[in-house]
């Protein structure tokens, strides 16, 4: 059944829609991530033009985070005071990644520098995880007990000033990693249309040493937050938001995240870890071909304006 | 030789003001109005004419052979064309032409090949071969825009948003013909015109331009525009209706 997309102006098949929507919903259930990673790539490759695929998929992510966002929120699983700067410092980022979308775009370069980030982000979020896994399955094998990482290890960036207590995650930090890691991300999340969980989890783990068990829903919350903001700031900004497409994808991404939770319980952490590592390793690569490969046509073309005015 | 087609060309153009040459062609189509809705997945068009004598003429029959050729062109946008080429190992976008005011969609049907009904200036100055839209004045130099602008009909044609049918209209008799266009799913939504020229023996004897429009219907209309009207309404609407299909499939599946 073919839909029209009003945005896009494209006619597609309703179902293809859905069910990549089920497919990256049952990854990200699986991998407890937002999916925007891998839907935004998927769309970019069957057609549809990158700057709706990517306002389009900040819509979706916010569906897709927010069951699990207040299933954690229920659970006590959210440090609200340290998910307040990281989404307020987000919103800014957001405000400076759209706006960059936007000159990026009239100067024909979106693509280049979408296919870039996703290149140099992916890649090296995907090798760092792999080699953790990687670690962690053979010292499991090797039957080492692996000690978790103590909270109370401080690092250099835990001595730098404006110090804030943050009661919840029982740590006493400075708030400039904290604003930084938002503004980062609220940035990368929006010029790229990913919700960057995946950079999120591990920055908060390893950088700030917030404990586990409020990292996943405070992250969640931020994700729900400063992609709803960014999907605002597109619909004003670009007018590039496919409300039709985003519902088809969050139809399907929310009822295949379901079952990829399900099924992501009977598989251990680092083996999840390893495949989501590889993962995200091969949309790398994929990012990495279109940039060294000649392209298929050396020319593309655009509507770059009305064509009424002037 | 190039000043002799133009005299050639300013000789057709005279003779184009006082079509009167005898013959009339009455034409219609078979939807005024192509409407997307949320199926719309491309729309068959029929065009009709015969050829008669003019109102109040002696001669009461036409005398042919005449060739038809039927020009729909779509509504006009700022178009650019890019080209990639090969720096420090990757291929990124580094040359581009703008065509201002170029169609979105432009088809040619005729009942004979272009090149036998008549000849390249007139297909040219008439704005009838696909090619003659690229070849405006624009500021990016003649050589650059002859490069880009063939670049750019190759790729029109390659969405099927440009295309020459040269078997596209049928002659029922002598003097009635029926040509047939399918608009693509991806024709851009705006007025369109259908321009009906008449030859015989490689000039043009008559003429007519029918107007026709292609819009969003409906609830795509109103997407469409709500989101150019109302962006920010709009973005607070795709949120909420975001948080509430989050929240609705973690009740429905107990999460």
């Amino acid at each position: 059944m073919q839909i029209y997309l009003p945005i896009a102006e494209m006619s597609v098949n309703l179902f293809f829609l859905v069910g990549i929507g089920a497919a990256v919903g049952f990854l990200s259930g699986l991998f407890g991530v937002g999916g925007g990673f891998l839907l935004t790539p998927l769309l970019i490759f069957s057609g549809v033009p990158t700057s709706v695929a990517v306002a389009s998929v900040t819509g979706q992510v916010v569906a897709a985070s927010t069951s699990g966002a207040l299933s954690h929120y229920r659970r006590g699983g959210i440090d609200m005071h340290l998910a307040m700067y990281l989404v307020l410092s987000g919103i800014i980022g957001a405000f400076g990644g759209v706006a960059t979308f936007d000159l990026l775009r009239d100067a024909g370069q979106l693509d280049l520098v979408i296919a870039v980030g996703f290149l140099v982000l992916l890649g090296f979020i995907g090798v760092l995880m792999l080699i953790e896994s990687t670690r962690a399955l053979l010292k499991r094998r090797s039957g080492i007990v692996v000690r978790e990482r103590l909270p109370n290890q401080h690092n250099w960036i835990h001595g730098l000033p404006m110090r804030v207590r943050f009661k919840k995650s029982k740590l006493y930090i400075s708030v400039l990693p904290v604003l930084i890691i938002g503004l980062f991300i609220g940035f990368v999340g929006s010029l790229l249309g990913i919700g960057g969980g995946f950079i999120m989890v591990p920055a908060l783990v390893y950088l700030l040493r917030v404990p586990g068990n409020v990292v996943i829903g405070t992250s969640l919350l931020q994700v729900v937050a400063m992609m709803a903001a960014t999907t605002i700031l597109h619909a004003v900004q670009s007018q590039s938001v496919d409300i039709m497409l985003a519902f088809s994808l969050m139809v399907g991404g929310v009822a295949g995240a379901q079952f990829g939770a399900s099924a992501g319980k009977q598989l251990r952490g680092d083996q999840l870890r390893g495949l989501l590592a590889l993962l995200v390793l091969a949309v790398a690569i994929r990012f990495g071909l279109t940039l060294v490969l000649a392209p298929a046509d050396a020319f593309s073309m655009v509507v770059s304006g009305t064509g009424a005015g002037s | 030789m190039t000043w002799r087609r133009w005299l050639g060309a300013l000789a057709l153009l005279g003779g184009l003001a006082t079509p009167a040459l005898g013959d009339r062609l009455l034409s219609t189509m078979s939807n005024d109005e192509i409407e997307i809705t949320s199926s719309f997945d491309g729309e068959k068009m029929t065009f009709f004419g015969s050829i008669a004598p003019d109102a109040g003429a002696e001669q009461k029959f036409v005398d042919g052979p005449f060739q038809v050729i039927v020009v729909v062109l779509g509504p006009t946008a700022d178009r650019t064309a890019r080209q990639m080429t090969h720096n420090f190992g990757i291929w990124l976008n580094t040359d581009q032409v703008t065509f201002r005011k170029f169609p979105s969609y432009f088809h040619v049907l005729a009942s004979d090949r272009l090149a036998d009904i008549t000849d390249i200036t007139t297909l040219t100055t008439q704005f009838i071969l696909p090619e003659s839209h690229t070849l405006v004045p624009n500021n990016a130099g003649w050589w650059k825009t002859a490069v880009f602008g063939r670049q750019l009909v190759r790729l029109m044609t390659e969405q099927g948003l440009f295309g020459v049918n040269e078997s596209g209209v049928n002659f029922l008799s002598d003097n009635t013909y029926s040509a047939r266009l399918t608009l693509p799913s991806n024709a851009p939504p705006g007025p369109y015109i259908a321009l009906t020229y008449v030859f015989k023996d490689g000039a043009i004897i008559a003429r007519k331009s029918e107007g026709f429009a292609v819009r969003k219907l409906g609830f795509e209309r109103f997407l469409a525009l709500a989101s150019v009207q109302q962006p920010l309404l709009y973005g607070v609407v795709c949120v909420i209706l975001a948080l509430f299909t989050g929240w609705l499939g973690g009740v429905l599946f107990k999460r």
